[in-house]
C-alpha cells in the first residue's frame, strides 16, 4: 500500500470512528418507544443541543449575548496567555544563556511548577477580588513555568557545532543569540506553546467556575443548576472548539514561523 | 620524529604552529590523557591530513587550534601568535549539523562577512561568489533541510570560505557522504585549494583520501595520541583523479595502512577495557 492510499484509508478511519460517536450518540437519546434510552437530563439529542444553541445566539444567556460571553471569555485567555508568552519566553531564554540567572530562577520555578495551580484560586480571590485579575493571574501562574523551563532548555538544545560555527565565523555573543540561539530554540518554544494553550484553557474553564458572573464556562456552569443540560453541552462543546481553532491557529503560526521544523541539515 | 619536516616545502613559512600540545580530560582517577605533548609545524599553503584511528585526539588537536577547546600544557599559535579564543582568520568546516538550518543558502554564507562587519551588499556579493564557487547558485534560495547531504557539505565549504580565512580547518567533512560524492567533492576542494593556497588542517579516516590530497600526512597513534608517523605524497599538485592508481599511491596506501591497522587495533582493545 503506498503512502497516500494508507493515508487516504486513515482519514477514512478517522471520519468513521467520528460518525459512529455521533451516531451513537443520536441512537441513545432518540425517542425509541416513547423514552429515550438516556434521559434528555443527563444526555439531551443533538437536535436539542443545536436548537439551545440556536435560542442562544438569539436571546443570548441571563441578559448578556452568547457573544458576549464568549468574548470575556477570550479576553481572559488572551490576556493570560499573551502576557505569559511575553514574559516567560524572554525569561527562559535568559536563563539558558545565563548560568547564574537559571541558578536564582530555577528553584522558585521548579518548586512551584507541580503545584495545581487551581488550588492557589481560593487565595487570588482573597488576594485580587473576583474580578478579571485573579483568573488572569490564575493562566500566567499555570502557564508561566512550562514556557520559561521549554525556552531555557531549548536554549541549551542548540548543536554546539552551529555554535561554534558562528564563533569561527566571527560573530558577536550579541549576533549569536540573535541569528542562531534564537531561532534554533523557537522549534521547541513553538511546541511549549501549543502545549500552553490546552493548559491554558483548561485553566479559564477552572477560574470561571468560581465566582463569575460572565464567560463560557460559568454559562455551562450555572445552567447545571436550573438542570439545562443542553445549555451546558454547549458551553462545553464551544470551550471545546476553542481550544482546537485555538491549536490550528498555532500551527499554522508555527509552520510558516519555523518551517524547518526538527529538520536538520 | 616529532621535529622532522618531512612534509613542508624546504624553506616554506610556518604559518601554524602546535607547540607541545597535550590534552587531559576530566581530573584524578578519571583523567583521560587523550593527547601526549605533540609539535606539529603547518606550512604555509600547505595541506595536512591528520589521520588516526578513533578517539586518540584528532578532532582535539583541531578544536584546539580553532579556539574551541584549550590544550592543558603547550599552546597553539598562528603567525606566531597564540592561539586566544575563535577567529575569523580559522574558517572550521564540520562533519554536519552545523549549518544554520533556518537560512538559506545564501544567507548561510553571508554569516560570516556580517559577522565581521562587511555590509549587507558587500556581504550578498561575497556570499554569491562563494556558492557560486561550490557550484550551488541555482540552490542559493534554498534550505538546507531541502539539500542533499553533499551540498550540505559544499555549503558549509563555502561558508568557512567567505571570510576569506588564512588557514582551514576541516573536521572530516566527507565522512557523512556516499562514496562517489564523496570522491566528486574530494576533486573539487581539491580544485579550490590550488586555486587558493589556503594552509589546511583536515581530519579524515579515509587513507585515499589524504593521499589524493594533503601535501602532508600525520598519522597518529591511538590514545593517548602521538605522532607515529609522517609522508609527503606528491598527489596534490596533481588534477588527475587516475593518480589514486599509480604504484606509487598504492605503495604509500598500504604503508599507511600497516601503520593504522596496529593502531586500530590498539585502540580496539582500549575501548574493550573501558
Amino acid at each position: 500500500m503506498t503512502a497516500l492510499a494508507r493515508r487516504r484509508r486513515s482519514r477514512w478511519l478517522n471520519l468513521g470512528s467520528f460518525a459512529a460517536l455521533l451516531l451513537l450518540w443520536f441512537a441513545v437519546t432518540a425517542p425509541i418507544g416513547e423514552k429515550p434510552l438516556v434521559p434528555p437530563l443527563f444526555l439531551p439529542s443533538p437536535m436539542s443541543v443545536w436548537q439551545a444553541f440556536m435560542t442562544l445566539m438569539k436571546n443570548g444567556y441571563q441578559g448578556k449575548t452568547l457573544a458576549y460571553h464568549l468574548g470575556i471569555s477570550l479576553f481572559r485567555f488572551g490576556l493570560g496567555f499573551g502576557l505569559t508568552v511575553l514574559v516567560a519566553v524572554p525569561v527562559g531564554l535568559w536563563m539558558g544563556m545565563n548560568e547564574s540567572v537559571k541558578a536564582v530562577l530555577d528553584p522558585p520555578i521548579e518548586i512551584t511548577r507541580p503545584m495545581p495551580k487551581l488550588a492557589l484560586l481560593p487565595l487570588l480571590i482573597i488576594w485580587f477580588g473576583i474580578g478579571e485579575v485573579a483568573k488572569v493571574v490564575i493562566i500566567i501562574l499555570a502557564l508561566f513555568p512550562i514556557l520559561s523551563i521549554s525556552a531555557m532548555q531549548a536554549v541549551r538544545g542548540v548543536g554546539r557545532r552551529k555554535i561554534q560555527a558562528a564563533l569561527a565565523l566571527g560573530a558577536s555573543r550579541a549576533t549569536i543569540f540573535r541569528r542562531v540561539i534564537f531561532p534554533a530554540s523557537l522549534p521547541g518554544i513553538f511546541t511549549s506553546i501549543r502545549v500552553s494553550i490546552g493548559i491554558g484553557v483548561t485553566m479559564l474553564v477552572g477560574a470561571e467556575m468560581i465566582a463569575t458572573t460572565a464567560g463560557i464556562a460559568y454559562m455551562a456552569m450555572s445552567a447545571s443548576d436550573f438542570l439545562l443540560t443542553n445549555v451546558v453541552i454547549v458551553g462545553a462543546l464551544i470551550m471545546a472548539i476553542l481550544g482546537y481553532a485555538l491549536d490550528l491557529v498555532a500551527r499554522a503560526i508555527e509552520n510558516r514561523v519555523v518551517h524547518w521544523g526538527g529538520k536538520e541539515g | 620524529m616529532q621535529a622532522a619536516e618531512p612534509g613542508a616545502a624546504a624553506g616554506a613559512r610556518v604559518k601554524a604552529r602546535f607547540e607541545a600540545v597535550s590534552k587531559r580530560f576530566g581530573s584524578g582517577a578519571d583523567a583521560v590523557q587523550a593527547l601526549e605533548p605533540i609539535t606539529l609545524d603547518l606550512a604555509e599553503n600547505a595541506f595536512v591530513c591528520l589521520v588516526g584511528p578513533s578517539g586518540c585526539g584528532k578532532s582535539t588537536l583541531l578544536n584546539i587550534m580553532a579556539g574551541f577547546e584549550t590544550a592543558t600544557t603547550g599552546r597553539a599559535l598562528m603567525d606566531g601568535v597564540p592561539v586566544a579564543g575563535p577567529d575569523p582568520k580559522r574558517g572550521v568546516v564540520f562533519q554536519q549539523g552545523a549549518l544554520f538550518t533556518w537560512m538559506s543558502v545564501l544567507d548561510n554564507v553571508a554569516f560570516g562577512p556580517l559577522a565581521i562587519g562587511k555590509s549587507k551588499a558587500e556581504a550578498a556579493r561575497i556570499a554569491a561568489h562563494h556558492v557560486e564557487l561550490v557550484g550551488l547558485t541555482s540552490f542559493a534560495k534554498r534550505f538546507p533541510y531541502e539539500l542533499s547531504g553533499g551540498m550540505q557539505q559544499r555549503v558549509g565549504i563555502a561558508r568557512a570560505l567567505a571570510n576569506d580565512p588564512e588557514i582551514l580547518l576541516m573536521d572530516e567533512p566527507f565522512a557523512a557522504l556516499d562514496a562517489q560524492t564523496r570522491e566528486l567533492l574530494q576533486e573539487e576542494i581539491k580544485r579550490i585549494w590550488q586555486e587558493t593556497r589556503k594552509t589546511v588542517l583536515w581530519i579524515t579516516h579515509s587513507i585515499e583520501e589524504a593521499l589524493f590530497l594533503a601535501t602532508d600526512i600525520v598519522v597518529m597513534s591511538a590514545r593517548p595520541g602521538r605522532i607515529k608517523a609522517r609522508f609527503a605524497p606528491r598527489f596534490a599538485a596533481s588534477n588527475d583523479p587516475a593518480v589514486v592508481a599509480s604504484v606509487e599511491f598504492g605503495r604509500m596506501k598500504a604503508e599507511i595502512f600497516g601503520l593504522l591497522r596496529d593502531e586500530a587495533i590498539a585502540a580496539q582493545s582500549q575501548e574493550a577495557v573501558r
